[in-house]
């Protein structure tokens, strides 16, 4: 190794040289190609050097690595709220919606309350004797069920299938079932203007107590030409 | 090297110069998403791509500073260009097999070729020091270190209990010891320009 040569290089880099022996260095590294060669690669090792272990390169690394780490930090944070994170919300909003629905309709479609609009009563057209027959007509059509049933029981002879009708749908308003379908049975048993009817309040009566698949047997009888049938043909829909 | 017309676009390599966060934050918005996506495309992760994009940063400065790295393409196409090369070299590393590259042939501008291909062999350059400077010895090792991180060769003398002279002496024999490694290696003249 030429020591010398170093020694010289490194005194000319830190310009701390005689100046008759810088005239004499710069002459040499005009003419002579190898010691110019060896020069340069000495001078760019230096400036190697100098990048790898300083201070300014150290804190730009150091500061890149900060930019960058925030950069992908924020890119993954943000990444899975537009591609999964959101879908995620949504995905739980629509199965709340859906569930909010289906409960919602659970709880509409086959209740009781969105039927019950039953016909007036009017019985005194025919009957004007009793006084049970006009008291259970009046309260039947002010929806005070009770009294009317009350006053359906004090009814002497209650053949009327008329009668019978209103007096079942009334029984069923005041949750009697049993009693009540067992009048409207006999009337869907029978061959009067209200055998549909009958059917289609049965079916009201197993909405009401949820009994949702008897409700569908009973929509499901109820033809084509009765009155009551397009009704029942929703409210079988609703079911289904 | 001689007159080539400075891209505007410089004004990043001198923010990298100068070690300014802003410029550092804007390439990051500017230009890193398409490298991080082609990274991300080629069977790379974002942890690779992290990587990728910062070495290839920190080779930019470094030839900034080293070389006064002067721009003469578009900062993107360039940037770019350094990040695919490089990533692909990482692909074509035999631990990394049974990868599948998913690149659309665009023609490249004969400016950012040439800006890039410089750039890598400057990088090949420093990464070849890098390696000779490992093999020097420990206490080479230390002096060179030292004269590079404190400030004055007085703070180094002290520092390693020894005279200015030696030092000084130390530091010219150690440097020049690792020219003669550099240039004895295979790979100094392939990369030579």
């Amino acid at each position: 190794m030429n020591e010398e040569q170093y020694i010289g290089f490194e005194n000319y880099l830190n310009n701390d040289m005689p100046s008759e022996e810088k005239i004499i260095f710069e002459e040499r590294l005009t003419s002579d190609a190898e010691f110019r060669e060896s020069f340069e690669l000495y001078k760019e090792t230096t400036k190697f050097l100098d990048a790898k272990f300083s201070t300014e390169t150290i804190d730009f690394k150091e500061n890149l690595k900060s930019v960058s780490k925030d950069y992908f930090a924020e890119n993954t944070k943000s990444k899975p709220k537009v591609i999964a994170f959101r879908p995620f919300y949504f995905a739980i909003a629509a199965s709340l919606a859906i569930a909010f629905g289906a409960w919602f309709m659970m709880q509409q479609n086959p209740s009781y309350s969105d039927y019950n609009q039953h016909e007036t009563a009017i019985f005194m057209e025919r009957s004007n004797a009793d006084v049970n027959v006009k008291n259970a007509q009046d309260f039947f059509n002010k929806k005070e069920y009770q009294k009317a049933v009350a006053s359906f029981e004090k009814i002497e002879n209650l053949t009327n299938t008329e009668m019978q009708y209103f007096y079942g749908i009334s029984l069923i308003e005041v949750n009697d079932f049993v009693k009540g379908e067992l009048f409207l049975n006999n009337i869907k048993g029978g061959n009067s203007i209200y055998k549909d009817k009958a059917t289609w309040n049965l079916a009201l009566s197993k909405l009401k107590q949820k009994k949702y698949e008897d409700c569908k047997k009973f929509l499901k009888e109820i033809p084509a030409d009765a009155e009551d049938y397009s009704k029942a043909q929703e409210l079988l829909k609703k079911l289904e | 090297m001689s007159e080539i017309k400075v891209h505007p676009d410089q004004l990043y390599i001198d923010g990298l110069l100068q070690n300014n966060s802003k410029v550092i934050q804007e390439i990051y918005k500017k230009f890193v998403p398409k490298a991080k996506f082609y990274i991300r495309n080629n069977s790379g992760n974002d942890d690779d791509a992290q990587d990728v994009i910062q070495e290839v940063l920190v080779t930019i400065y470094n030839q900034a500073t080293i070389k006064g790295l002067q721009l003469s393409c578009p900062f993107d196409a360039y940037f770019f260009l350094l990040c695919k090369r490089r990533w692909l070299n990482e692909l074509k590393k035999p631990t990394n097999k049974e990868v599948t590259i998913n690149d659309e042939n665009v023609s490249i501008d004969v400016n950012v070729q040439e800006m890039t291909f410089e750039t890598e062999n400057f990088d090949e350059k420093q990464s070849l020091f890098d390696e000779m400077f490992q093999k020097l010895g420990e206490k080479c090792q230390e002096v060179l270190k030292l004269s590079f991180v404190l400030k004055t060769m007085e703070e180094v003398a002290a520092k390693l209990n020894v005279t200015y002279g030696y030092v000084r002496k130390k530091k010219s024999l150690c440097t020049g010891q690792l020219t003669e490694m550099i240039q004895q290696s295979g790979k100094y003249k392939s990369i030579k320009y």
